[in-house]
């Protein structure tokens, strides 16, 4: 065996192991390590050379991307999500015919669908569905998300955010939680624009809030501005309409004049 | 691994590497990218902001990986500027012998890039433009390669682009062939190098690369100095030929008269003055030689006196070296050629012997012309000058005197000084010819005020460009007089003869007669110190300017126009600040004028700046003259490259602006002139029946110019224009401007007893300053007629003349490889197209009279002269008795030439032309030299003046063309002074072998 799959095979299992452990910060480090000696490999994307270990190589590569992917959600940073996310893409798309079908695929896919509908990138959310074939649109994983798009769409957000308890794999309460504060800023921005005041129960309710104090949490951190005076919610926030533009059409009524003159003047 | 490679489908995960903390990723990420970029470089342009502040950051160690990967992706999206900064940023990973496409457009956008850099710092004249060292760099790489490859035109294209004259040198001296290159290099600096500072560095570098050649070419050399106005240079390479072998004097011989054809006056003369006094045998040195007249300024002198060393210690040593004696003999002839008498006096001996002029077409017109339409009638009097010019005759003239005779007032100025078109370059009895109309010394003069000022005028014209033995006079005529009329004569007389030569004194005579403030004389006073300042630039234009502003009189303000445009002339982007102050003015004469200004200090460059200036003031001015201006100057800015012009104002020419069309007609007369252009012609034939009466008028005078020389056979479409003038100038209920246009045209048509063109360019591809300018003038017709004779300034010989060392004419032979029918004269006009039935036994009678002539022919002679005397006055029987001896000479040249106009067996596909020739400007891609002729030119030019080396000198020389047109002076035009006693004997001596008058017989 080539003695830097071999190496690189060792690497992995510490890593593994570390990973087993739940020793997050060991996993990081070991992981720059895989990836560092990632690159020397020839048979990966974007090169795919046909060497003798291609098969052997893509797989580790592809367990040790689906590895730094769980382990992204685990220590909750979600550029580090994206980016090993989509290096770990090629291996499903381009080399899917060389390889094996990976288990870890679908809850992955899932997993990303379910970021970029908390990162409200609902555009590129369709994009990635439309890449996805009709068996795994089936995918319970998948179709999780589809689903909870779908509930976001429409506005029910209670179903959303009750969607939590059925999560169809353990990452997933990570996203879940961010989607529930997703959907909560949503309505909070609906409000301020729909009312000048609530009353304190009523903004619970509609905010889904368990309790009072949650919600002068929430205010505190995310919406100084709100004011709450006698038992209501004030929203403050500038509501003068911004003055539609004047059309300048003292101007307009000139310049078509000039051309008209212009034009009797050319030849 | 059966698989086939797998391709990636996307760079989403490189691209993700990018954000990877660690470097050795960003690295290999980089890398894959770079080599991928060509199939995902849509993907990778929305994370070039990452990839860029790669780049910007200090501390990473493969910023030019990443620079190269943005400037491709710029490349890609088009964004050449951006992909070009970053390539520089690439440093040595741009690789420029990289064959791909992004390597070659971001070549040429650097070497654009860096040209315009050069270019704007040369401009502003400062080195504050920091053109990016990283920039140079890859541009001295591509030169490099490209001398090392051995492209050198390319080299040099580009070296002449960017401003690296030192480049440029190393090109040319690399090149495998200095001498082709040298004439490429000097062909693409005239025809592309816009900005005229920069064109003489330029040529400053060519003769300096030149002069390093073992064998120079000493003509190119001595082309480049009179560009760059250096005579001095001219000069020593002038007395270091002479000084040499006698091919080498033929070469200089040559060289003088190709620099004669460029017309620049003022430097022909600083060439001569910085040549030795030919007076070698005088053993005293002349050390203050005061060389020619007076106007030689002393700092003159002192600068010859280191040159004018060498003959001296010689003459002290041998006084009487024969060397010395065959050195001053070249000078003497040498002289002779720059002061461009030699070239005047074989032109006109040329242009009398070939003389062809159609008698009958100023017949037909002359009788078909109501007496008392003045502008016809003076029309008609111009036609003739124009058709007889420089040919010295005037039988037309003396043959209608009383005709003439209802000329009056500025119609007999015009009359009078159509004689001097008539006896155009008749330098040596130029004076004693029209001596009977010029202002009697003393008050004695019984003549009228407008015969003296158009005999004035006229004397201008004869010395037009060679005025050094007229100015004296002119001068004094013009000190001499208060009649405004006379001053008027003198004014435009002093200007043509002193064309260009900037003298200050007589620039200040003339200024005294504008401050006059009249309106006629000013005119003409503003016109002259134009033409007195011709390309000079000077300040003086300043003063024109302010006194334009000041005076009320229209006609000096137009005149004081033009005067400025002249001063002006061929200055380019020196002349912006004086252009941009005319057609700003609110005078809109003064815009008209800025219009000239514009069409002259851009003449013949085909500049885009000056085109557009001209289009929009052509579609945007408020006032008709300067819409007209702006169009018609199109034609002198565009005369370089006459196919363009037609293409350039064809929408023009349907504006609904009828200024406009005549403008649009005349700028394609100007720049097409002599070309028989196909498109043009194409372009004119509408204009020539519009609806308005002027714009007929100029569309028949362009026509005219384009077609001048062109035959039925090479162009059906001359034939059928001669008909229409004819049937235009036979109508009775036509137009007098049309009319006028049609009298005109048919002058032009057969200028110069059709032989001679209208070209504005020299045979060396110079501007002909004196044609240019003539034009310009003669386009102010519209505003005064006698302008009309300017146009003569403009004729060209269309010659072949060979000439042996003696300066002489020998007969030689050489080919002409093309049908003979092509290219001869049209067909003299006959009683076919004579419509009127009144003429027609006459005209049968004359040809059979002259056919019996030759057979018998001293007794017709007797007859002949007989008949004639019984009609004519008395004045006019020595005269034609005189003709009756020459009749036998004419005779015999109709005999040589018979065999070629009366053929009737199948058409030679050749012909033998004999030395001196006509060669029209079409014929001349046919003209073939006989190899084992006796003589063998200098340098083997189709036409104009070619010096033959004489390859049997031993034997005798056979020479031709040695009867030249003595003295006769005539008062033709006398209807003013009437019968002066010394025509009869004046006239007795002219050997003018015209028809004889053939009218009579009927009576």
């Amino acid at each position: 065996m080539d003695p830097n799959l071999t190496e690189l095979c060792q690497l992995f299992d510490r890593f593994k192991a570390a990973f087993t452990r739940h020793d997050y910060e060991t996993c990081s480090n070991l992981l720059t390590q895989l990836k560092v000696m990632l690159t020397g490999f020839k048979s990966l994307p974007p090169l795919f050379e046909n060497t003798k270990h291609a098969v052997q190589e893509l797989t580790i590569a592809r367990d040790i991307y689906e590895h730094a992917v769980v382990l992204s959600v685990k220590i909750e940073d979600q550029d580090a999500f994206e980016r090993d996310f989509f290096q770990l893409k090629p291996y499903y798309t381009d080399a899917c015919g060389r390889l094996p079908h990976s288990p870890q695929e679908y809850p992955i896919l899932g997993l990303n669908l379910l970021r970029l509908l908390v990162q409200n990138r609902i555009a590129e959310f369709h994009t990635e569905l439309e890449l996805l074939s009709s068996s795994a649109l089936e995918n319970p994983c998948i179709k999780h998300a589809v689903e909870l798009e779908q509930s976001f769409m429409e506005g029910a957000y209670n179903r959303v955010l009750s969607a939590r308890q059925s999560v169809p794999h353990e990452t997933y309460v990570y996203f879940m939680d961010l989607l529930a504060k997703t959907v909560r800023d949503e309505i909070a921005g609906c409000s301020e624009k729909a009312y000048d005041s609530l009353s304190i129960n009523d903004a619970t309710q509609l905010l889904l809030f368990s309790s009072d104090k949650e919600l002068h949490e929430y205010i505190k951190e995310e919406h100084p501005e709100w004011e709450v005076q006698n038992g209501r919610l004030i929203f403050q926030q500038a509501k003068e309409a911004a003055t539609c533009k004047e059309i300048p059409s003292l101007q307009l009524i000139n310049q078509t004049l000039s051309y008209a003159r212009e034009l009797e003047r050319i030849v | 691994m059966a698989t086939a490679a797998t391709m990636v489908s996307s760079a989403g995960g490189l691209l993700a590497m990018l954000n990877e903390p660690n470097s050795l990723l960003k690295h290999h990420a980089l890398t894959n990218l770079n080599n991928f970029v060509d199939f995902f470089w849509p993907e990778i342009s929305t994370s070039v902001p990452i990839i860029e502040s790669l780049y910007e950051d200090e501390e990473f160690d493969q910023r030019q990986l990443a620079a190269l990967l943005v400037s491709k992706v710029f490349y890609y999206l088009g964004e050449l500027n951006d992909s070009l900064s970053y390539a520089l940023g690439a440093g040595p990973l741009f690789d420029v012998s990289e064959d791909s496409d992004y390597v070659h457009t971001l070549l040429a956008k650097a070497l654009d890039e860096y040209a315009s850099l050069r270019t704007k710092a040369a401009e502003s004249n400062t080195d504050a433009v920091e053109v990016d060292p990283r920039l140079e760099a890859i541009v001295e790489r591509m030169l490099e390669k490209c001398i090392e490859d051995g492209r050198y035109q390319q080299a040099i294209g580009m070296a002449i682009e960017c401003r690296r004259l030192d480049k440029l040198e190393e090109a040319i001296i690399r090149s495998d062939n200095v001498h082709v290159t040298l004439s490429y290099c000097m062909h693409i600096s005239h025809s592309f190098v816009y900005r005229r500072e920069y064109r003489r560095e330029v040529f400053h570098l060519l003769v300096k690369v030149h002069q390093k050649q073992p064998s120079p070419d000493y003509l190119s050399i001595c082309q480049c100095l009179m560009f760059l106005d250096e005579p001095q240079g001219v000069a020593t390479i002038f007395e270091n030929l002479l000084r040499s072998g006698k091919d080498d004097a033929l070469l200089a011989f040559q060289i003088a008269f190709d620099l004669v054809g460029n017309e620049q006056q003022a430097f022909l003369l600083n060439v001569i003055n910085r040549l030795p006094n030919p007076k070698a045998k005088t053993p005293e040195p002349a050390e203050e030689v005061p060389i020619e007249g007076g106007s030689a300024p002393t700092d003159l002198a002192s600068q010859d006196s280191p040159m004018t060393d060498g003959p001296q210690m010689s003459a002290e040593n041998t006084t009487e070296d024969p060397k010395e004696a065959t050195y001053a003999e070249r000078l003497t002839k040498l002289k002779g050629v720059l002061s461009g008498e030699t070239s005047i006096q074989l032109t006109l001996q040329f242009l009398y012997s070939h003389n062809k002029s159609d008698l009958l077409i100023l017949k037909t017109i002359k009788q078909s012309v109501e007496m008392r339409n003045s502008v016809c009638h003076s029309a008609t009097i111009h036609a003739n000058a124009i058709m007889h010019a420089g040919t010295t005759v005037d039988t037309f003239l003396r043959e209608n005197l009383d005709w003439l005779s209802r000329a009056t007032n500025w119609a007999k100025f015009s009359a009078t000084a159509g004689l001097g078109v008539i006896h155009k370059g008749h330098l040596q009895q130029g004076r004693s010819l029209m001596a009977p109309y010029l202002p009697q010394g003393g008050g004695g003069g019984g003549g009228s005020p407008y015969s003296e000022g158009g005999a004035l005028y006229a004397l201008g014209l004869i010395h037009a460009n060679h005025g050094e033995g007229i100015k004296q006079f002119l001068r004094d005529s013009l000190r001499n007089t208060n009649v405004e009329v006379i001053q008027h004569g003198a004014c435009l007389g002093l200007g043509l003869a002193a064309l260009g030569t900037a003298d200050d004194d007589i620039f200040d005579e003339i200024k005294n007669v504008l401050y006059t403030d009249s309106a006629v004389a000013g005119e003409a006073a503003g016109i002259a110190m134009g033409l007195l300042m011709v390309g000079t630039a000077t300040e003086k234009a300043g003063e024109m300017l302010a006194y334009a502003h000041e005076t009320q009189h229209e006609k000096i303000i137009r005149g004081l126009a033009l005067g400025i445009a002249l001063t002006v002339y061929g200055r380019e982007e020196e002349a912006d600040t004086l252009i941009e102050q005319m057609t700003r003015d609110q005078d809109p004469i003064l815009r008209y004028g800025g219009m000239y200004a514009l069409a002259l200090a851009y003449r013949g460059t085909a500049n885009n700046k000056a085109i557009r200036q001209l289009l929009h003031f052509a579609v945007s001015d408020v006032n008709d003259d300067v819409r007209r201006t702006a169009v018609l100057a199109l034609g002198f800015v565009l005369y370089s490259e006459p196919d363009q012009t037609p293409r350039i104002v064809s929408l023009l020419s349907e504006s609904y602006n009828p200024h406009v069309r005549y403008g649009a007609a005349l700028a394609v007369g100007i720049s097409c002139a002599g070309t028989g252009l196909s498109e043009a012609i194409s372009l004119l034939e509408p204009l020539t029946s519009d609806v308005v009466d002027f714009v007929r008028q100029g569309a028949l005078i362009a026509m005219a110019m384009v077609m001048v020389q062109t035959n039925e056979a090479s162009d059906s479409r001359v034939g059928t224009f001669r008909r229409q003038l004819e049937k235009i100038i036979l109508d009775k209920h036509e137009d007098t401007m049309s009319k006028m246009g049609a009298i005109l045209a048919s002058g032009i048509l057969d200028a110069g007893g059709r032989n001679v063109t209208i070209q504005l360019l020299s045979k060396t591809k110079h501007d002909r300053v004196t044609a240019i300018v003539g034009l310009a003038v003669f386009s102010q017709f519209w505003y005064w007629y006698p302008l009309i004779y300017f146009v003569s300034l403009a004729f060209s010989p269309t010659a072949f003349i060979g000439l042996n060392y003696d300066l002489k004419v020998p007969s030689f032979e050489f080919v002409s490889h093309a049908k003979p029918s092509l290219f001869e004269y049209p067909k003299p006009t006959t009683v076919a197209t004579n419509i009127s039935a009144a003429k027609l036994p006459t005209a049968v009678l004359s040809t059979s009279v002259r056919a019996k002539a030759r057979a018998t022919k001293k007794e017709a002679e007797k007859a002949n002269a007989e008949k004639s005397s019984g009609v004519e006055p008395s004045a006019v029987a020595s005269a034609s008795s005189g003709k009756g001896k020459s009749t036998d000479k004419e005779g015999d040249s109709m005999q040589v030439e018979s065999p070629t106009e009366k053929k009737v067996e199948p058409e030679a596909s050749f012909e033998i032309l004999v030395n001196p020739a006509r060669v029209v400007p079409a014929q001349e891609k046919f003209i073939k030299f006989l190899e084992d002729s006796r003589y063998v030119p200098v340098r083997s030019a189709p036409s104009g003046f070619v010096l033959l080396r004489d390859l049997r000198p031993d034997e005798p020389e056979v020479l031709s063309l040695t009867e030249a047109p003595t003295s006769n002076a005539s008062n033709a035009a006398g209807s003013a002074t009437g019968t002066q006693p010394s025509s009869a004997s004046a006239m007795s001596v002219d050997e003018e072998p015209q028809p004889p008058q053939p009218f009579e017989y009927t009576s």
